[in-house]
């Protein structure tokens, strides 16, 4: 395949919501529309009204079922690659529920979630103090403490740091880091959310305080390598952190990047693991972050393992429906969502399937159950460290 | 009577109907932006009910109530088309086809799929080429035209050259008659499945499609810059004409490749001039061939020059988006006309002179689709926001018809808004023919009322002429500028 020539610049919401064609590619491509079938829940739908409402001032106020759909996206991106005119779908989902929070009519959900980040800065209902939580299970908790001058900062991200169900993931690297030999340390306490669950339900504004606090941290701990577990964290760092970043030296890494540089450095020895194992590419790290190749190095590098492809991967696979806030406003389409990628997951016959997102895990590990399929669902990091042995 | 037999199919599909005005009016529309200012005194674009069956069987109990109680009811599936073809115009029902998807079968002995009408032409060769097949050819808007849809519609596309339009390829369909009754239609039935083939939904529903395919080939791509469109022509004739039968061919003018330039999508350094692109698929022998033949017509003309095999392939993935025009616009007004292959250079030439009378840039590129015609697009970009201003530019969307007709062409396709041009797209005696059928299968007209077989009385020829051309000699003499 030849290299993509087509450039997206975004010209604002008003204009490109006229540039639209409706011609439909965006359709198929959709998760959301896949599950709902109306043509308001598929991205075109959702620009048409866009296009009435901001572009023509047509209409007094936001229709309440237009909010509803628009917070009915899990962000995916899937219809940006496809869309023929070349909009850039997921800035203008993005734009359109900022616009929905400056007219004050945001979900109660997004409203209730962004009360409990300024309070506690972070998603669960526990105080940040306790974020090293998880780290209890290891020999020396203390050592996770942050320390100034660390080679590598590990970003653990609120998920890992709260949610039991994903602590093994945290776990996991710091063994795996601590077995390499890699000086890394924690934020601890001191890191917040990274803003990631603002920025996508339109409160901007409130996201930048967050990502402000942990760049200075970073920097007042002296990291130059940041290393991120979670998708949607990376993301931000990569790209919603550059304007705080500026003048500052980091390197930032999603932890597969890291984990497949020790491992073709030859610092974590693995063992044979006779599994069929599959890879699900979570969208802010695939589709909307460029990083396809270093999970399936690491995969495929592992003995004993037979890799297995989805039917949709890379840059055309399917969400797990956990992205965009989604699961607040509507858990029943978000499982909906992660039921069709099941179905492709039991398709291929994998015992394994691997991520390296731990919303992606979650909802994947409960489509799972729920299918009562006979498959394991791991972060990149977990299925390393039973390789490890 | 009409209210109660919407409620009892309300009532019947659930969660699968709707009448919310929210979501009846995205259904009020396709691809075309046209003001509601023109579109609403004279039609009824607003669904009364939509609704989404899954089969036949469902389909078939829509249609006899609406048959019973003498409701419209408008097919819709990918709703990719421009000319209101799955636009309601009458209100009444606006039948969603889209969960009607799926490959049925694979009869690998036969060649042949099976496969439901809502599956887009992406899907199924999505289904198909990791088995070792592919359809014999899609449409240019594969990723959002339905299998039925394109059935419905004339069916030339990519791939027709080599392998005939669609009707061509489909061994049998299902329909849903207008009465409800559900029948499997091949050549010989009656009525036979050729009936229903570029009928736009008018005579019934087509629930599914069993269609020939191939087996998945190698494939060669060329592209070739020429400096004038007689150059162009005359090779794109020469190779049409020529063994191997290319897969493919498709042609732009040089404004087509500057405006691409300039809205970023093909390379900085791509030479502003009249392209052919050339696919063929066939064994290692065919493609070798190919290549000769190629080679010789590029010959040893300086002024033709083969394009870097890199640009070649993009212009291959770059195939279904031609719409990367409008980032140009934002919007775009155009007409797709069905021409003779020879006179391609003296159309693009008259093409040029009309956009030098209005001050337009005028953008044409299109595909040979047999061995005599081609479908050509010629558009130019507008502004929806203005009006006023669009309503004149509308006009100009005859002008282009007018040159196509010069030079023995007509519309691509009737829906509404070509039904103006009814006597120029059939003859008398086909129009009669094509009446006759609906007249059989449909006899209440509640199938897709207001599309193919005659202009409402708004858009008759006469009246659609003169006020089309007093339009016109506003936007001439008013001199709008365009965007040269």
């Amino acid at each position: 395949m030849s290299e993509k020539l087509v450039v997206k610049p975004f010209t604002g919401l008003e204009k490109e919501a006229l540039i639209c064609g409706r011609c439909g590619y965006c359709r198929s491509a959709c998760p959301v529309y896949n599950v709902v079938g109306w043509e308001s829940a598929a991205p075109r739908g959702k620009i048409a009204m866009a296009k009435e409402i901001f572009s023509y001032g047509s209409r007094a106020g936001l229709p309440a079922e237009f909010v509803r759909r628009m917070a009915q996206c899990t962000l995916c991106g899937a219809c940006a690659g496809e869309c023929s005119t070349a909009i850039d779908t997921r800035k203008m989902w993005l734009e359109l529920r900022k616009r929905i929070v400056d007219l004050g009519q945001e979900p109660q959900a997004y409203r209730a979630m962004r009360d409990n980040l300024l309070a506690r800065k972070n998603i669960s209902t526990f105080p940040n103090e306790d974020r090293l939580e998880w780290a209890q299970d290891l020999d020396d908790p203390d050592a996770l403490e942050p320390r100034a001058g660390a080679e590598v900062g590990y970003f653990v991200g609120c998920v890992s740091s709260f949610f039991p169900q994903a602590a093994q993931i945290p776990l996991a690297i710091a063994e795996i880091f601590t077995e390499a030999g890699v000086d890394f340390t924690t934020m601890g306490g001191e890191e917040w959310c990274c803003g990631f669950p603002l920025i996508s339900t339109g409160f901007v504004d409130d996201s930048r305080t967050f990502i402000r606090h942990n760049v200075d941290k970073i920097k007042e701990l002296g990291i130059h390598t940041l290393v991120a577990s979670c998708a949607s964290c990376y993301h931000v760092w990569k790209n919603d952190s550059r304007e705080a970043l500026q003048g500052y030296n980091l390197e930032i890494l999603h932890t597969t990047e890291y984990l497949a540089c020790l491992i073709r450095e030859g610092r974590i020895p693995m063992h044979e693991l006779a599994e069929t194992v599959t890879y699900h590419d979570p969208c802010d790290l695939g589709r909307n972050g460029g990083i396809y190749e270093t999970p399936r190095e690491i995969i495929r590098g592992i003995p004993g393992v037979r890799f297995v492809e989805l039917p949709h991967h890379r840059e055309q696979a399917l969400c797990c429906g956990g992205g965009g806030n989604l699961q607040s406003v509507d858990a029943d389409l978000a499982a909906e969502i992660a039921r069709l990628r099941t179905e492709e997951i039991r398709a291929v016959g994998a015992t394994v399937v691997v991520s390296a997102c731990q919303q992606c895990e979650q909802m994947l590990t409960a489509a799972v159950r729920k299918a009562k399929l006979p498959v394991r669902v791991m972060d990149v990091s977990q299925l390393i460290l039973e390789a490890m042995g | 009577m009409k209210n109660e037999a919407l409620e009892q199919i309300k009532q019947r599909f659930g969660d699968r109907a709707t009448d919310s005005p929210f979501e009846c009016g995205l259904y009020s529309r396709d691809m075309a932006p046209v003001p509601a200012l023109l579109v609403n005194p004279l039609f009824n674009t607003l669904p009364d009910l939509i609704v989404r069956p899954t089969d036949a069987g469902e389909a078939a109990e829509i249609l006899k109530l609406a048959f019973a109680n003498h409701i419209p009811v408008t097919p819709r599936a990918g709703a990719s088309t421009v000319y209101f073809n799955s636009v309601p115009v009458q209100g009444g029902i606006v039948m969603d086809l889209n969960l009607i998807k799926g490959v049925a079968g694979l009869d690998a002995s036969a060649m042949t799929v099976t496969v439901k009408a809502g599956t887009t032409w992406l899907e199924l060769d999505q289904y198909l080429n990791p088995l070792g097949y592919a359809t014999k050819s899609f449409p240019s808007s594969a990723p959002a035209a339905s299998i039925g849809g394109w059935f419905s519609m004339m069916g030339y596309g990519i791939g027709s050259l080599k392998y005939g339009n669609l009707l061509s390829q489909v061994r049998a369909v299902e329909a849903v008659l207008p009465t409800g009754e559900i029948r499997r239609l091949t050549r010989d039935t009656e009525p036979p499945l050729t009936w229903f083939a570029a009928s736009e939904g008018t005579l019934g529903i087509i629930t599914w499609l069993e269609l020939e395919i191939r087996k998945s080939t190698l494939m060669k791509h060329f592209l070739i810059a020429f400096p004038d469109a007689g150059k162009m022509g005359r090779a794109l004739e020469a190779v049409i004409h020529a063994r191997p039968v290319p897969y493919n061919v498709h042609f732009a003018d040089d404004r087509y490749a500057l405006a691409m330039r300039s809205l970023g999508f093909s390379p900085a350094d791509a030479a502003a001039a009249h392209t052919l692109g050339i696919d063929y698929e066939g064994s290692e022998e065919e493609l070798r061939q190919a290549q000769d033949k190629v080679t010789s017509l590029v010959g040893a003309d300086s002024a033709i020059r083969l394009f870097p095999a890199e640009i070649t392939q993009r212009e291959w993935e770059e195939k279904f988006n031609a719409l990367r025009l409008k980032r140009g616009g934002p919007s775009v007004l155009g007409s797709e006309i069905w021409l003779p292959i020879k006179a391609l250079p003296g159309y693009l030439s008259d093409i040029r002179k009309m956009a030098g009378r209005y001050g337009l840039d005028l953008i044409s590129y299109g595909h040979g689709v047999t061995p005599d015609r081609a479908t050509v697009m010629t558009l130019f970009h507008a502004d929806e926001t203005g009006t006023f201003g669009y309503v004149l530019d509308l006009s100009l969307v005859k002008k282009i018809h007018d040159v196509g007709r010069r030079h023995g062409g007509c519309p691509y396709g009737v829906g509404l808004w070509n039904t103006p041009y009814l006597g120029r797209i059939f003859t008398p005696p086909q129009l009669n023919e094509l009446r006759r059928r609906k007249r059989i299968l449909d006899s209440r007209g509640i199938m897709n009322p207001g599309k193919v077989y005659r202009s409402p009385f708004i858009l008759n020829p006469f009246s659609f002429a003169a006020g089309m051309e007093v339009l016109a000699a506003v936007r001439r003499v008013a001199g709008r500028s365009g965007r040269r």
